[in-house]
């Protein structure tokens, strides 16, 4: 199992090396000029201007910039960000890394529990109207834009009913929206998944078994059906984790919240380039991790797997 | 199920309780300030969450006049190329250091030291004696500035420049580098201001509590809150949630904030010190060479459809390159006609009949003007038959291409630095500047400005302004278009605070019920 | 086949759906009744009426002739991303699955490459490189969903490899490149019909993302993302626009979902339940 782990993390290594590679050259193709951007109204001071550039090695060859950047990297130390003067990337990211795991760790807390519920539900009644209301629920849920989404629960919830907070980050009510609207499309995703799992269980030999022997239908979907459907649907967390990460960029943006997504995109327009390449870094190696966690995972419960 | 207990227990402590202000102000910013010290200091959020912690040799006053500040008094030598100051006794720095003369001295320094990233005000201080010389390394402090006494200060000039006690100057303790280190702006503010630094806590707010010491009376309340909200719309949903005691409007939400009743008692109007224009680059796109053309622009142009349709009347039309309100003013001007027939007579005598022979163009903003450049592309497109394709860029892009003078049909605007019509028509228009975007030039009106510079009678220089206005006006060199108004909303609990032409004021007079 | 799509209820009215958006799509320059660029600064945010039946934008523009645009820009763009994405994915995945070894290694390292971003991520990412606009967009996304195809058609491929009629046809020493056609892809058709099925509301999502985003499709050009962009500001005082817009993404969204779960359960009995 370690050595699988370290064989893994190995193969991981040269992919992100790739990753960031691209990620280097992409910033550094974007149209804009970062100086111009520290410079704001005021960009039309050449002597600044290439003072600024030579300061931050801006004025060096590509394939020096890049060596720099990579043993940067080794080393832990992300440069400074362009936008904020004096300040490094690390320093800038440190918050948001935070709240944006803490959000997208609170969204998969929810919508976990409530898609294989539902996943569950649907499968055991299948066919039936509980069947039909879930799965209706659930295509709409995954069709739905979540910046619709959110928009309709700001309009009901702060703007109509006044229960919860507008925008911001900082107390529970605050995170009670954002969470809701990355929370919904994972569970519908989960389950849809859970039921058609589910539903494969059910049709197993040992669970007609089990019928025959007169267990209760309770007892057999939570005691034997259940766990043989969180095996294959624990791989698809990576996929739930992605594309949480992914929407955090709207949600967080949508609800002015100091995440990494908010960050990202205000560093896009602000052409800060050592700030744009660490988080699609971070994300990545996050999205690495949970991808690995669950292939572990997956062999851990599942006896048959093996990891050679 | 455990795991999901955990997530939710780690999830509730990284989020931290409600904090509770009593008399704390809270205000929204567009952005985080892209610096928050005085000598990097450039831009438009860093000049509103640092106008209440620094101070120059004047301010400028709600009515758009200057007021002495640090500087109790100041006077030009006979040839205007000396200048002496007398700077205001008993002020301490938020550190409790005395300001005086050795102060001024090292900001100006500062700004210009080789290796710093001095901004805004750098330019400001080149014809001062020996600042080229200091800023090429080859001396060891600028020559011109002598320290007299402690708080006199006398500074020596190559070139006159009778608008220098009004620029926005922000004079910071020359002990705070000693002290606190290079990276002292992330723990303390080094000015004189009603207000000092508490903290900056990035994407999030800059927070500033009351400095009691303060020479002008120490405000009433205990601080400042400056919220990070980038949308205009959350900031107004924040404001109706009562989350910001004072929010600046963005024309986007006029609208939603102009039609409703509710807001009638909270609202607070006040015209910017701002210029706006149309961008002609005559080099790029050659039909601008004909002033026909560039007259049939103008023409082509509804102002009152776009002061009511975009901007819900909260927007006054301007027939000139100077703002009402800042000293120059000239309010003879005639005004701008909207005259689709005119126009296309026009075109036609310049030889491009219903837009016949006209090369295609790109208008140019950012995506904050969309509405605008879309409109007006429209408008160009139906009343000249100009092939105006609409271009989006992304702001630092617009404005490096703007000032590369890339750029050849642009809306875009000036906000001013201080208050004297040269920062608009000085900036802008006379050749050679690096904010001369369109590239235009003519001799007679860069003459009537260089003189301008040299008037020290502020009724002379105005009038001087007024010719080259005219000048730039007979040219067609732009068709100058509407200037929104600043729109902000109070909440009835707050008094003593008020919108300026130039932004935010330093919030000193504020109290909250 | 096609009997049990149609008594499945779901996918019937998916295919309604997805029916009139694609007539609507294909018949925009005849069905819009104005000019969706002709500004009115007099009618801004006009509410619904005779003139304008679904009201009037921001700069006064027919709400109605915008929405009927945008569904073309999005089924260009999620047409253009699904040709580019299995054209290229296909012939990547077919190749390194029949012929495996070295040519196989190297390409699913390139895949390996793009899939360890998330995908919206990376299409986020591109769009910043290339600019804004209805190209970029569809490169973008093209580049970001490829390698997913790729993976598929390698895995179809490979459990094809040991059929005995792949055997009998090499045997018979038939080219490559004829095998391929003829006797590979006939039969990884159904399944990657299914996968484009389901993919398509995911695709037409993404644009309207990133339009929502501001790095999508530009002005003048409607996208239903930035007209949603476009409505929140409006949200209080004008819902029209933001409703409408929602509405037409949402519905068409849904759509698609509903005829790609039609389409699976009724081509890929395996996974009928799925």
């Amino acid at each position: 199992m370690l050595t699988y782990a370290a064989r893994r993390l190995a193969v991981m290594v040269p992919t992100l090396a790739i990753v960031v590679l691209l990620v280097f050259f992409a910033t550094r193709a974007m149209p804009g000029d970062p100086i111009g951007v520290m410079l704001s109204d005021h960009s039309a001071d050449l002597v600044l201007a290439s003072r600024l550039r030579a300061e931050y090695g801006l004025d060096r060859p590509l394939g020096e910039q890049l060596g720099h950047y990579f043993l940067g990297l080794l080393t832990g130390d992300l440069g400074l960000s362009f936008r904020y003067l004096h300040v490094s990337v690390a320093a800038v990211l440190a918050s948001g890394i935070r709240v944006s795991l803490t959000l997208a760790t609170l969204a998969l807390a929810l919508a976990v529990p409530l898609g294989v519920a539902g996943g569950v539900l649907a499968a055991v009644r299948r066919n039936r109207w509980q069947d039909n209301t879930i799965m209706a629920t659930m295509i709409g849920m995954i069709s739905v834009p979540n910046f619709a989404l959110a928009t309709f629960l700001v309009y009901l919830f702060s703007i109509r009913l006044h229960v919860l907070p507008v925008a911001g980050w900082g107390t529970v009510a605050q995170a009670v929206l954002p969470t809701l609207v990355l929370a919904l499309p994972a569970a519908a995703y989960i389950g849809r998944l859970a039921r058609s799992f589910m539903l494969e269980v059910l049709r197993q030999d040992y669970i007609r078994a089990a019928r025959a022997k007169g267990l209760s239908p309770t007892a057999i979907v939570l005691g034997h059906a259940l766990r043989n459907t969180m095996v294959p649907l624990s791989t698809s967390i990576g996929v739930v984790f992605g594309g949480l990460l992914s929407a955090t960029f709207v949600v967080e943006t949508l609800f002015n919240i100091p995440g990494l997504g908010r960050l990202a995109i205000d560093s896009i327009f602000g052409r800060d380039y050592p700030v744009i390449s660490a988080i699609v870094l971070l994300f990545t190696v996050f999205y690495a991790l949970i991808n690995l966690g669950v292939d572990l995972l997956y062999a851990a419960i599942d006896p048959r797997i093996r990891l050679a | 199920m455990r795991a999901l207990a955990v997530a939710c227990v780690l999830a509730a402590m990284a989020i931290a309780p409600p904090v509770a202000d009593a008399k704390m102000l809270r205000v929204n910013i567009v952005a985080d300030p892209a610096m928050i010290d005085p000598i990097t200091y450039s831009e438009l959020v860093a000049t509103n969450v640092m106008r209440p912690m620094y101070e120059g040799f004047t301010r400028t006053r709600d009515d758009g006049a200057s007021e002495p500040a640090l500087a109790t008094g100041w006077s030009f030598s006979a040839d205007n190329k000396v200048l002496t100051f007398r700077l205001r006794d008993g002020v301490r720095f938020h550190s409790g250091r005395p300001f005086g003369a050795k102060d001024v001295k090292y900001t100006f320094e500062e700004l210009l030291r080789p290796g710093n990233k001095g901004g805004l005000n750098a330019p400001s201080l080149k014809t001062i004696a020996g600042a080229a010389e200091f800023a090429d390394g080859k001396a060891t402090g600028i020559s011109g500035i002598r320290v007299i006494d402690p708080l006199t200060v006398e500074i020596d000039f190559v070139r006159p420049d009778v608008l220098f006690p009004i620029y926005p100057f922000q004079f910071m303790d020359s002990g705070t580098v000693a002290e606190l280190g290079p990276d002292w702006m992330t723990k303390a503010s080094a000015g004189t201001g009603p207000y000092k630094f508490v903290r900056w806590t990035r994407g999030v707010e800059v927070e500033e509590a009351a400095n009691p010491a303060y020479w002008g009376g120490a405000p009433k309340i205990d601080g400042i809150h400056f919220l990070v909200v980038p949308s205009g719309d959350t900031a107004l949903s924040m404001y109706d949630a009562g989350e910001l005691d004072y929010v600046e409007v963005p024309e986007s939400s006029f609208r939603r904030v102009l039609a409703d009743d509710r807001y009638a008692r909270e609202l607070l109007k006040v015209g910017k010190a701002q210029v706006n224009y149309l961008g002609m680059n005559q080099s790029l796109y050659a039909p601008f060479r004909d002033i026909r053309v560039r007259q049939a622009m103008s023409l082509a142009i509804d102002r009152a459809a776009m002061i009511k349709g975009l901007f819900n009347n909260a927007a006054i039309p301007l027939n000139g390159q100077v703002t009402p309100g800042v000293a120059g003013f000239h309010d003879g001007l005639p005004p701008l006609a909207f005259d689709p027939a005119r126009a296309k007579q026009l075109m036609a005598d310049a030889g491009f009949p219903d837009g016949k022979g006209l090369p295609t163009v790109q208008i140019t903003s950012t995506a904050p003007f969309k509405d605008e450049i879309t409109y007006l592309a429209g408008q160009f497109k139906r009343v000249l038959g100009m092939p105006v394709e609409v271009n989006v860029v992304e702001r630092a892009t617009h404005i490096r291409a703007m000032n590369a003078g890339e750029e050849a049909l642009f809306p875009w605007g000036w906000t001013a630095d201080y208050p004297d019509a040269q920062t608009f028509l000085g900036a802008m228009w006379t050749s050679g500047s690096p904010y001369n975007r369109t590239r235009y030039k003519n001799p007679e009106f860069d003459r009537i400005m260089a003189d301008a510079q040299l008037a020290g009678d502020a009724n002379k220089r105005y009038a001087l302004y007024g010719e080259a206005e005219k000048v730039l006006m007979a040219d067609w060199a732009t068709a100058p278009l509407p200037i929104t108004t600043y729109v902000a909303l109070r909440k009835p609990n707050v008094h003593g605070l008020t919108e300026t032409p130039f932004g935010f004021s330093s919030f000193q007079p504020v109290v909250i019920d | 086949m096609i009997r049990r799509l149609f008594r499945d209820s779901k996918a019937v009215l998916g295919a309604l759906i997805v029916a009139i958006v694609l007539t609507l799509a294909a018949a925009a320059p005849v069905l819009a009744p104005q000019d969706y660029t002709e500004t009115d600064l007099g009618g801004v945010w006009a509410p619904p009426s005779g003139e304008h039946w679904l009201g009037g934008d921001k700069l006064g523009r027919d709400i109605l002739s915008r929405l009927i645009v945008g569904a073309r820009v999005s089924v260009i763009a999620a047409g253009s991303v699904l040709a580019v994405t299995f054209a290229i994915g296909v012939t990547v995945g077919m190749l390194a699955g029949y012929l495996g070894g070295p040519i196989d290694t190297v390409l699913m390292r390139v895949t390996d490459v793009v899939l360890a971003y998330p995908e919206l991520i990376f299409a986020i990412l591109v769009t910043a490189v290339l600019g804004a606009g209805l190209g970029s967009v569809i490169l973008s996304l093209s580049l970001a969903w490829w390698p997913g195809i790729a993976r598929l058609t390698r895995s179809l491929v490979l459990a094809l490899r040991h059929e005995a009629f792949l055997d009998a046809a090499v045997a018979c020493g038939t080219p490559t490149g004829k095998i391929l056609l003829r006797h590979v892809l006939p039969n990884i058709v159904p399944a990657l019909i299914v996968r484009a099925a389901i993919g398509v509301g995911f695709i037409v999502m993404a644009e309207a993302t990133l339009s929502f985003l501001g790095i999508g499709v530009q002005e003048p050009t409607p996208s239903w993302g930035g007209m949603i962009r476009d409505g929140l500001e409006g949200l209080r005082t004008d819902p029209y626009l933001a409703l409408f817009s929602s509405v037409a993404l949402g519905v068409t969204i849904l759509g698609f979902n509903l005829l790609g779960d039609g389409l699976r359960d009724a081509l890929d009995p395996s996974v009928m339940d799925r």
